[in-house]
């Protein structure tokens, strides 16, 4: 009975310290520079996750929502402003639904942009890793190549290769691919060098394994999380690259226009119809942002676990 | 320090170079007759001969090569077809607009990242700075075609205070220097917050804090001084990519660089002109590159150039 009366008198404060055996209050905890980290790392990874796939989602959707074709011309529904006849964008200057063309040419957008991505990272991770590992000429090789390539006049080779070689959906993705991959194999490169100093790499040496088992079975694995975080923010770079290349006339053309061509198709009318380069745009923007904000939260979280600096 | 500007020079020429060889042979692996893309369009088979003769086209690769390597040397990287006149010349002829607008970019860029990267850094993890982050994001998102058209349809149509296109006066260089700096401030100011931020809790900070020194000296005479030389660097970088990445900016705004006449040479496949275009951006790009990298020791006395230099 007695140590009834007893529990139930200091029950607050025993399960408080049953909770927290300190003088550190939940207030003090909630404003912990730690625990803000963490919480804007969450915020923006919803908040990127939500913006992204209010565009991925229904440009994945494009074929099955309920829209007209991207290339159904109708010539009595010119620049129809949004919300009107049935057009929740509002239609171009040949009367084709601008929602309808936005989602189909996002889906050779996004396309080229995770095919150039996967390319790049696949590239960016071989040499970085190999540049950092193995050293000696194949790292001085790869470093040269790198440094090379940041003082290149690189969207004017860009769109040089792409007017040589026409704007095919491959053309286009391997350029994007030439043009990111350098992020990745320097960032890797950086990993893997900190990475072959430690000890477990001496000890699989010691094992006798061979130099490349090494590094595909022990080193890779410790380092291809935060190298694929850098691919994710690649992907905002990717899309926004195809836009501009798009925007200058070298863009894929088939099979449907994509965001950047869009936007300087509308240019001409954006005077007398604004949202014809205000919506593309802005779903170009609500996408990379979206992008980028997850890989940036996700980078903080992930460099928090590591403990280090990237 | 001379042999130093010596390997530097040489290194540097060499990119150049690999550079324009690369759109030497590009143009000769693309498919189709290298004649009939060096020629104008509309060339007739007597003037694709004398094109072929010209470049030697009936040579084998290796020798053709070699003329083209001749011909650079004497700076004499053929006729532009459409300006009739020496691609390289065109191309310099251009270059001052193309300068001129990185150089005010990059000067908007630094006056305004600086500070908000510093500002960033010493609010770090706090909801401002958690919405100024938000914020940088949200620019560097934004395609810069698209930036440029919706601030020139804000600025010159509905409420026309800014010309529209072209270099009219220097009230023109406005809105593309802030379509530029947009992205480069986004850019600049993370990276400047994620040097000083990693400053700011270094331990000599905390030394000079126990100090007495007011917060203003902690973060620029100590903290900044340490930053400069990645900031510094980043600057260079982004100015050199400048220099050649506002082609999209002066497309939009019709600014007469060498961006919108690379877009243009592209476009009526003026060859002579992209290969001049082409060097003559990386030569700059590589200069200013070449000039970031003196400047280290003025900056940092512990900095010294050429001896056991790495990266």
């Amino acid at each position: 009975m007695s140590t009834d009366t007893a529990t139930s008198t200091s029950s607050a404060t025993a399960a408080l310290a049953a909770d927290r055996p300190s003088m550190v209050t939940a207030k003090q905890l909630s404003r912990a520079t730690a625990t803000r980290q963490r919480r804007s790392a969450h915020a923006k990874m919803w908040i990127g996750a939500t913006c992204a796939l209010l565009v991925i989602l229904p440009v994945a959707l494009a074929n099955v929502l309920p829209l007209p074709g991207p290339d159904q011309q109708q010539l009595t529904a010119r620049l129809l402003p949004p919300l009107t006849g049935g057009h929740l964008l509002g239609t171009d200057q040949l009367g084709r639904d601008l929602l309808s063309r936005i989602l189909h040419g996002g889906q050779v957008s996004l396309t080229v942009g995770v095919l150039a991505v996967v390319v790049s990272g696949i590239i960016g991770i071989v040499a970085g890793s190999a540049a950092g590992f193995l050293g000696g000429w194949v790292d001085s090789a790869v470093s040269r190549l790198l440094e090379a390539q940041l003082s290149l006049p690189l969207l004017m080779m860009l769109l040089l290769v792409v007017a040589l070689f026409g704007s095919s959906i491959p053309v286009i993705t391997f350029v994007i691919a030439v043009a990111q991959w350098p992020e990745v194999a320097r960032l890797t490169r950086s990993l893997v060098l900190v990475e072959r100093e430690k000890p477990y790499v001496a000890a699989a040496r010691v094992l006798g394994l061979h130099r490349i088992a090494i590094l595909v079975r022990h080193v890779l694995p410790n380092v291809i999380k935060r190298a694929t975080v850098v691919v994710l923010l690649l992907l905002a770079q990717a899309v926004l690259l195809e836009s501009a290349l798009s925007y200058l006339g070298a863009g894929p053309q088939r099979p449907f226009a994509t965001w950047g061509r869009i936007i300087s198709d509308g240019q001409d009318f954006v005077t007398t119809s604004w949202w014809l380069v205000t919506m593309p745009g802005l779903v170009i923007a609500i996408l990379v942002v979206g992008v980028n904000l997850f890989g940036d939260g996700l980078r903080d979280r992930v460099r928090r676990r590591k403990g280090s600096d990237t | 320090m001379f042999r130093y500007l010596a390997r530097r020079i040489t290194q540097s020429a060499l990119t150049v170079f690999l550079t324009v060889s690369g759109v030497f042979f590009l143009i000769r692996l693309a498919p189709g007759d290298p004649a009939a893309a060096l020629s104008s369009p509309v060339a007739t088979a007597a003037e694709l001969d004398r094109v072929r003769a010209q470049f030697g086209l009936d040579k084998p690769l290796i020798n053709q090569y070699w003329i083209f390597i001749k011909h650079l040397f004497t700076g004499d990287l053929g006729t532009s077809f459409s300006f009739q006149s020496s691609a390289l010349d065109v191309v310099l002829s251009r270059l001052p607009y193309t300068i001129t607008l990185a150089v005010t970019s990059i000067l908007l860029t630094t006056v305004i990242a600086v500070p908000l990267g510093v500002w960033m850094a010493r609010n770090a993890d706090t909801a401002r700075e958690f919405g100024a982050n938000v914020v940088t994001i949200a620019a560097q998102s934004m395609p810069d075609f698209w930036s440029g058209i919706m601030l020139l349809t804000i600025f010159a149509v509905l409420i026309p205070v800014l010309p529209a296109a072209g270099f009219a006066g220097w009230d023109g260089l406005v809105l593309p220097t802030v379509t530029v700096a947009i992205l480069q401030i986004a850019l600049i100011s993370r990276m400047v917050r994620r040097d000083m931020v990693a400053n700011l809790n270094a331990p000599y900070l905390v030394v000079a804090r126990a100090r007495g020194l007011s917060n203003g000296a902690l973060t620029w005479r100590y903290a900044m001084r340490n930053s400069a030389i990645p900031v510094l660097t980043a600057l260079g970088t982004r100015f050199a990519a400048m220099l050649n990445g506002v082609v999209v900016v002066e497309v939009v705004f019709g600014w007469p660089g060498v961006g919108s006449l690379v877009v243009r040479a592209l476009e009526t496949r003026d060859y002579p002109l992209i290969t001049a275009t082409v060097l003559v951006t990386a030569a700059l790009a590589v200069l200013v590159q070449l000039l970031v990298d003196l400047a280290y020791p003025l900056l940092d006395p512990r900095v010294r150039l050429g001896k056991g230099a790495t990266s």
